[in-house]
């Protein structure tokens, strides 16, 4: 392979720092990143898993439970991103046009 | 044309993604690989009901959680000189065809490969430049649900 | 065919490699039964979400992602007549095909869309 550049996103950045991790399989949990390697296996310090709405676990809900420190294992990782700069927002897209 | 040459061609442009959860992710695509796994800035998430939004300030998805993306028209232009300028750089089947039986497959992969940091320089440049204000991407999550 | 005859040559006085001939075999219908001859052609796709997505295709590889290009959703609905909606280029996961299929044109130009009522697909279950 041409210079095993595989990382898409370098993970060294967010090291120390807050992230959010979806799991396939729907769970939420965030915690500060204190490791990875190359198959994004993350260690997370202090992390914290949203409980998810249980008629409908497709919904995390504002319910925390902690977790402490874990290791996520990479093949369920779905998405990585930093916590500091994610809020909640009202809807920013113009209303949809019905049609 | 492959589609990963596409989405590595759409580098810098703004993309919606669905992933097999129903989420939608807007955002400008920073990079991508042979997965499809892609690292995406200036995100905003939308739940799949259509009814929650978050946004972030980038994130990194799994290829394989991709149920679809969508990309701004023109890129699928800018692909084509691509290919084009490629195909004139080097002999003609160089990522198809050569080597024999099982090693076609990892010289196709080579092509790929190489295609695609090809069109990394480039993307970046193009992206700064590139088209701003995506279609009314979130219409797909709000209209369904 | 062609293929064949070099392996042929290559091993003149073997036996030709089975696996190896298989493999050109298989290759050979991968692309002649594949996705190849409906390039540029209007296809419609139906994905595991049960979506029915009609558009040009412009690309696909190994794994079935597919380009398409100038894409409508077609969502079907008993209420009211299929609804149109418009999205563009796409790239569409092969994880989330179950169906291609070529459109005839000629055909599909002689339906009345606002006039047909069907349930929307369910999507598939793993």
């Amino acid at each position: 392979m041409s210079g095993r550049k595989e990382t898409v996103l370098d993970l060294a950045k967010f090291v120390d720092k807050g992230v959010q991790v979806k799991l396939t399989g729907g769970r939420q949990v965030s915690g500060i990143l204190k490791g990875y390697d190359q198959l994004l296996n993350l260690v997370l310090d202090k992390a914290i898993e949203f409980l998810r709405d249980p008629d409908d676990p497709l919904k995390t809900t504002d319910q925390t439970r902690h977790l402490g420190l874990i290791v996520c294992r990479g093949t369920a990782v779905m998405l990585v991103s930093p916590t500091d700069g994610t809020d909640e927002i009202e809807n920013p897209f113009v209303q949809p046009d019905g049609a | 044309m492959l589609p990963l040459s596409l989405l590595k061609t759409a580098q810098g442009h703004p993309m919606l993604v669905e992933l097999k959860n129903g989420e939608t992710y807007n955002g400008h695509l920073v990079n991508c690989d042979t997965w499809m796994n892609i690292h995406l800035r200036e995100v905003i998430c939308t739940s799949k009901d259509g009814d929650r939004f978050w946004r972030m300030p980038e994130c990194y998805i799994r290829g394989n959680t991709i149920k679809y993306l969508r990309v701004p028209d023109e890129v699928i232009d800018k692909v084509q000189e691509d290919t084009k300028s490629r195909s004139d750089r080097k002999p003609p089947g160089v990522g198809r065809g050569r080597g024999r039986g099982r090693e076609d497959t990892s010289s196709k992969a080579k092509g790929i490969g190489r295609g695609m940091e090809d069109g990394g320089g480039r993307g970046g440049g193009r992206g700064r430049g590139g088209v701003s204000g995506g279609r009314a991407g979130g219409s797909r999550g709000g209209g369904r649900g | 065919m062609t293929d064949l005859k070099i392996i042929g040559n290559r091993n003149s006085q073997q036996q030709p490699d089975i696996k190896l001939l298989r493999l050109l075999v298989d290759k050979k219908m991968a692309t002649d039964a594949g996705l190849e001859n409906l390039v540029d052609q209007i296809i419609s796709v139906i994905t595991n979400d049960g979506r029915n997505i009609v558009g040009v295709l412009k690309g696909f590889d190994q794994a079935t992602n597919i380009i398409l290009d100038e894409s409508h959703e077609r969502v079907y609905s008993t209420k009211e007549g299929v609804q149109q909606l418009v999205l563009g280029l796409y790239i569409i996961r092969g994880d989330n095909i179950s169906i291609v299929g070529e459109l005839d044109e000629e055909l599909d130009a002689s339906l009345d869309l606002s006039a047909l009522r069907a349930h929307p697909l369910k999507p598939v279950i793993h």
